[in-house]
């Protein structure tokens, strides 16, 4: 793990009620002081990850290189289609770890992306790829994020998180997780995708 | 396909006991990994070596699925041992992590009844092969390949590493879903309580 550079982002964690989700999201914190989003660059690759420690689950984002991620999948042995389908995307790894001592879980199909131009967007999920690559032939259903996790203490995953930007974009991730009976909500902002290549950084 | 341009003729589902070539091209395909450390770059968490007692113990579902050896192993052979039945890739760091934990946790109590069945996702001996010689500790316990993803999905396996406990009637007492630090006192009081 990189060196820890800076602190940035803010994050607001309520509970969940939906007619005032959004304003509560955008205004209130739950009173304990808002966790910090800890931004770290990798000193040997320059690549940027992003974790946060929340009630009951870590949340962690690390760039991934473009060129990277189609070594994985022609590593693989998966067709051009395959590559080319994900190419478009940005890609991060992402590490979602229960941090408490009993059942938490989360839905990528609830989390959102917001764009500088104000816009939400959806993320495209784990089902949707596979659905995807299905289509041409491949059943390949490992490497991103699964789609919904319930994890019992101890349990974590890891896969990939892929939001439709091009390289060096930069964006505020809006997600959220249920632990105690409860629906959370958090964000990053600032998460910025990686270069088109390493050079660039 | 790949293989195949690689000059070693090897055919995806034709397993050949040419370790040479196998050693070769696994080496070309690992060092294509090496150079593109994707996932390696994640900061994995702390490994825990908690698993999850399942209230409901249900079958485990069957399987035959060939090791790197092309032998086949049956998981209904294995019934009347204690099992650990881990989903794992070569891509995966926290499955690099606690493959050696796995082995340390077979070798206690492989003697007394306790079996590792190491289910490889996707990838073919040529790839796995070289890997395990670059564990800290290569793995006596079977390796075995579920080509296809079969298996995988009748045990719902969402993600890597996936691992579970099965008792001596064949039913799945225990998960843990991420990595996992096996070799410790606390796994190791349940596979003494799973082997009575």
């Amino acid at each position: 793990m990189g060196l820890l550079i800076e602190g940035r982002g803010r994050r607001r964690r309520v509970r969940v009620m939906p007619a005032l989700c959004l304003g509560l999201s955008m205004g209130l914190a739950d009173g304990s002081g808002a966790a910090e989003v800890q931004q770290h660059r990798d000193a040997d690759s320059g690549l940027l990850s992003w974790s946060v420690r929340e009630s009951g689950l870590s949340l962690q984002l690390i760039q991934m290189l473009p060129d990277y991620v189609a070594a994985v999948y022609s590593s693989r042995g998966l067709p051009p289609e395959v590559l080319e389908s994900i190419a478009a995307y940005c890609v991060f790894g992402t590490i979602v770890t229960n941090t408490s001592d009993t059942r938490v879980s989360y839905r990528v199909a609830d989390w959102r992306y917001l764009t500088p131009d104000g816009r939400q967007h959806h993320i495209k999920t784990k089902t949707e790829w596979l659905a995807e690559w299905q289509g041409m032939g491949v059943a390949y259903r490992w490497s991103i994020l699964p789609d919904d996790q319930t994890f019992e203490p101890g349990d974590w995953s890891q896969g990939f998180t892929t939001i439709a930007l091009p390289p060096d974009s930069v964006f505020t991730l809006l997600y959220s997780w249920s632990y105690e009976d409860e629906t959370h909500e958090g964000r990053i902002d600032g998460l910025r995708c990686a270069p088109a290549s390493a050079s660039q950084e | 396909m790949r293989e195949e341009s690689m000059g070693c003729a090897v055919r995806r589902r034709v397993h050949r006991r040419n370790n040479v070539c196998r050693l070769l091209v696994g080496l070309l395909l690992g060092s294509l990994l090496t150079a593109a450390p994707v996932m390696a770059q994640m900061p994995v968490p702390e490994l825990s070596h908690q698993m999850t007692r399942q209230d409901n113990p249900v079958a485990a579902p069957d399987f035959i699925l060939q090791d790197m050896d092309d032998e086949q192993h049956a998981l209904k052979d294995y019934r009347g041992q204690v099992v650990m039945v881990n989903f794992w890739a070569t891509w995966c760091p926290p499955c690099r992590r606690e493959m050696p934990s796995m082995e340390a946790l077979y070798r206690k109590f492989h003697q007394d009844g306790f079996s590792v069945l190491a289910i490889n996702e996707w990838e073919d001996p040529e790839l796995v092969f070289p890997y395990m010689g670059q564990l800290s500790v290569f793995p006596t316990f079977p390796i075995l390949f579920d080509r296809e993803g079969e298996v995988s999905v009748a045990y719902q396996v969402k993600g890597l590493p996936t691992t579970f406990l099965l008792d001596r009637k064949g039913r799945i007492v225990f998960r843990a879903v991420g990595g996992r630090d096996f070799n410790h006192p606390e796994m190791e009081q349940i596979i003494r309580e799973l082997l009575k």
